[in-house]
């Protein structure tokens, strides 16, 4: 592993309960470790203590010795972390130089991570007049400066459009590509199932599953996805309840677990005898959605 | 150059660049002191120079006796801005009082003559009535009556010394028909007073410095509310290298200022018209300079806590702009200490402007030696080291990143 959370806990002053508890993870070079969980979950805080910028109250970060040097372990945070009244160039030359470049290197570095940003067209511009997406991508382009061998993106793509959200998920697979250890944050599941090699889920400062893409699919079996033209019948409802960890997934719109995908034919029956119409049905193997919702058991953006 | 001569000077790069874009810190920095320099100095100029108070005066004269006109030519003498009193009727001498155009007016009563050569002492006092525009300062219309008061008193013992003379036929050793005032000097014994400009600079000049809470705040909050400051942590910038990323550029712009308003004072008001900023020499130049790092670090001490405890910058402003004003209110720089009532005085010197005031004018209006600066600098770096460690707390409870 290049870097590694071993039994990691967290505490904030006063703080009724742990924001981490026993965390334990870990990436190694050339893989995206996704890290999924609703908000407040404590993926931030994980990303700070991988960073280095808050100490653990228990446990240890394990960094792989070649991550000595300045600039080696890169955070991306969620908020745009630059400064406003800079342009983009001026942004990457104060950055560079708070690394300790100088000289040619300095300027071929800001030059490589203009060019991973896509930023040549307004890099001379005031970083303040620039759209959401160009902001995050400049974001992003200050990390690599140190040229990384661990990336911590902290939701690097909250709140761009989706050409540049595009554009940053083929950015983290060229970045994965080029062997660098990568974790993403976020609890937009396609982006995840997209771009990640393995995948924690994390809730309430716990990891609840971890492993690769499909590994962690498996966990919840086969799942079904019906939408219905009307509410569920209360015993019905129960019922599902019970016996298939029945959870909403949108307006009238409900996800089963089922043993089996024969099981299926029994559910439409039974909104058949109880005259709820349906709209649309779907079985197969559980996405990363289902997953999350049979372990966290709330709608991923509840508390969004 | 060495690693953290580039980490440093990129630092201050930033610094200087953040300040550059930022017109309003620019003027709130340069342009406002120097124009409060440029009209205090002009505004407050008779307020230091007894010369110049010549207030407009009439003359009421009912009786043309030849000892009326020995007072009318003595009052003339010796009070100030009655040497070139019109003499008018008492109406006209009412009205010119009473719309302000005149700020006094002598009224010699008829049998003034008469009272000034008579046996009753208070006679002719009774027959001299002064009237007063009321918006004169209490202290002006007090040192007017004394005036007046005083050469009646010497007229009569000058006509009283006639009569005797004429007697007794011993002549007088001088004449006794003007009053003569004693000489007033400074007690470093130099003939130069301190004058307006004097006083403004080092006031103005101090409420400039601790403007700089103006530029240093917004970057320092957006730095803390965006995670940059947390991202300049995460690649390594020590707290050390922080605190020398972010304190010389402040201290050098302060010094910036310093010499600006000194210039301004030196130079601009006197090619303006006004009287010209008494420099020190060498000595008193490099004392200047300590006392002018010592206000900095109080004011970016300051700007530092408003800094940490202000969430958003428009706060930031708020709070560091009602402060400064504040300070400077009770500190004497808005009203000078000596024209504020005596029990009032003392006041002052809760406001660490006033302690930066006590140190520039020792500097400047008495050539002080070092040690007697040491207590104000030793107090100014002491708020300033106070407010850092107030802002460390402040920001240390508010740390929450997740």
């Amino acid at each position: 592993m290049m870097l590694a959370a071993e039994a990691l806990g967290f505490r904030y002053p006063k703080a009724a309960s742990a924001a981490l508890d026993s965390v334990s993870l870990g990436v190694s070079g050339g893989e995206v470790m996704g890290l999924l969980g609703p908000n407040g979950a404590g993926k931030s805080t994980l990303i700070a203590l991988l960073a280095g910028v808050i100490a653990p109250t228990s446990g240890r970060v394990k960094r792989d010795a070649r991550l000595s040097t300045a600039g080696q372990v890169a955070w991306v945070p969620q908020d745009f972390a630059f400064y406003p009244m800079l342009t983009a160039r001026e942004n990457l030359a104060v950055f560079a130089g708070v690394l300790g470049l100088s000289g040619a290197a300095c300027a071929a570095r800001i030059e490589r991570a203009i060019a991973y940003g896509q930023l040549a067209t307004f890099v001379d511009r005031p970083a303040r007049t620039l759209s959401g997406g160009m902001k995050r991508r400049l974001n992003l382009a200050l990390a690599l400066l140190g040229d990384p061998a661990v990336l911590l993106l902290d939701e690097p793509t909250a709140g761009v459009d989706p050409q540049s959200r595009a554009f940053l998920l083929d950015t983290v697979r060229a970045l994965r590509n080029e062997g660098r250890a990568v974790i993403y944050t976020s609890h937009y599941m396609e982006e995840i199932e997209a771009v990640a090699d393995r995948v924690a889920i994390l809730d309430y400062g716990c990891v609840l599953a971890e492993g690769t893409l499909d590994a962690v699919c498996a966990l919840a079996g086969t799942h079904a996805r019906i939408a219905v033209g009307g509410p569920l019948p209360a015993p019905l409802a129960q019922d599902w309840q019970k016996h298939y960890a029945l959870s909403a997934v949108g307006p009238q719109t409900w996800s089963l677990q089922l043993g089996a995908p024969e099981e299926l034919a029994g559910v439409l029956e039974a909104l058949k005898r109880h005259n709820v119409p349906l709209r649309s049905a779907q079985c197969g193997r559980a996405t990363l959605e289902d997953v999350f919702l049979q372990l966290t058991q709330r709608a991923l953006r509840d508390d969004a | 150059m060495s690693a953290v001569l580039i980490r440093v000077a990129a630092l201050w790069r930033k610094e200087a660049l953040a300040l550059l874009r930022d017109p309003h810190a620019l003027a709130a920095l340069f342009v406002m002191p120097a124009v409060f320099i440029l009209i205090m100095s002009f505004a407050l100029r008779d307020a230091f120079d007894p010369a110049a108070l010549k207030p407009r005066s009439v003359l009421v004269q009912q009786d043309d006796s030849p000892a009326a006109r020995t007072l009318v030519a003595a009052l003339r003498r010796s009070v100030a801005g009655f040497d070139q009193a019109r003499a008018v009727p008492l109406a006209e001498a009412r009205r010119a009082v009473g719309r302000g155009e005149a700020a006094f007016a002598v009224v010699l009563q008829a049998g003034v003559g008469a009272a000034i050569l008579g046996p009753e002492p208070g006679a002719a006092a009774g027959k001299v009535q002064i009237l007063v525009d009321p918006t004169v300062a209490v202290v002006a219309q007090q040192a007017i009556r004394q005036q007046v008061g005083a050469v009646l008193g010497q007229v009569q013992a000058g006509e009283m010394s006639r009569r005797m003379q004429a007697l007794m036929g011993v002549p007088l050793p001088v004449p006794m028909d003007a009053v003569a005032l004693p000489a007033m000097q400074r007690a470093d014994g130099r003939s130069q007073q301190p004058s307006a400009v004097q006083q403004s600079v080092p006031a103005w000049l101090i409420f400039g410095l601790f403007f700089v809470v103006i530029p240093l705040a917004p970057v320092f909050i957006a730095e803390r509310q965006f995670g940059t400051l947390v991202r300049l942590r995460a690649m390594g910038a020590s707290p050390g290298l922080l605190i020398a990323g972010k304190l010389p550029p402040f201290v050098l712009l302060n010094l910036l200022q310093a010499c600006l308003m000194l210039a301004v004072g030196a130079w601009l008001v006197p090619a303006l018209g006004g009287e010209a900023l008494r420099l020190p020499g060498a000595g008193g130049l490099a004392a200047l300079a300590m006392v002018s790092v010592a206000v900095s670090a109080a004011a970016i001490g300051w700007a530092f806590l408003v800094a940490s405890i202000a969430r958003t910058s428009e706060q930031a402003t708020v709070i560091g702009g009602v402060g400064n004003i504040l300070m400077a209110a009770i500190g004497g720089v808005m009203v000078p200490r000596f024209v504020m009532p005596a029990a009032m005085q003392p006041l002052t010197q809760v406001s660490p402007m006033a302690w930066a005031l006590d140190a520039f004018h020792a500097v400047l209006l008495r050539d002080a030696p070092l040690a007697d600066l040491a207590l104000p600098m030793l107090a100014l770096l002491g708020f300033g080291a106070t407010c850092l460690t107030l802002a460390a707390w402040a920001l240390r409870r508010s740390r929450v990143t997740a």
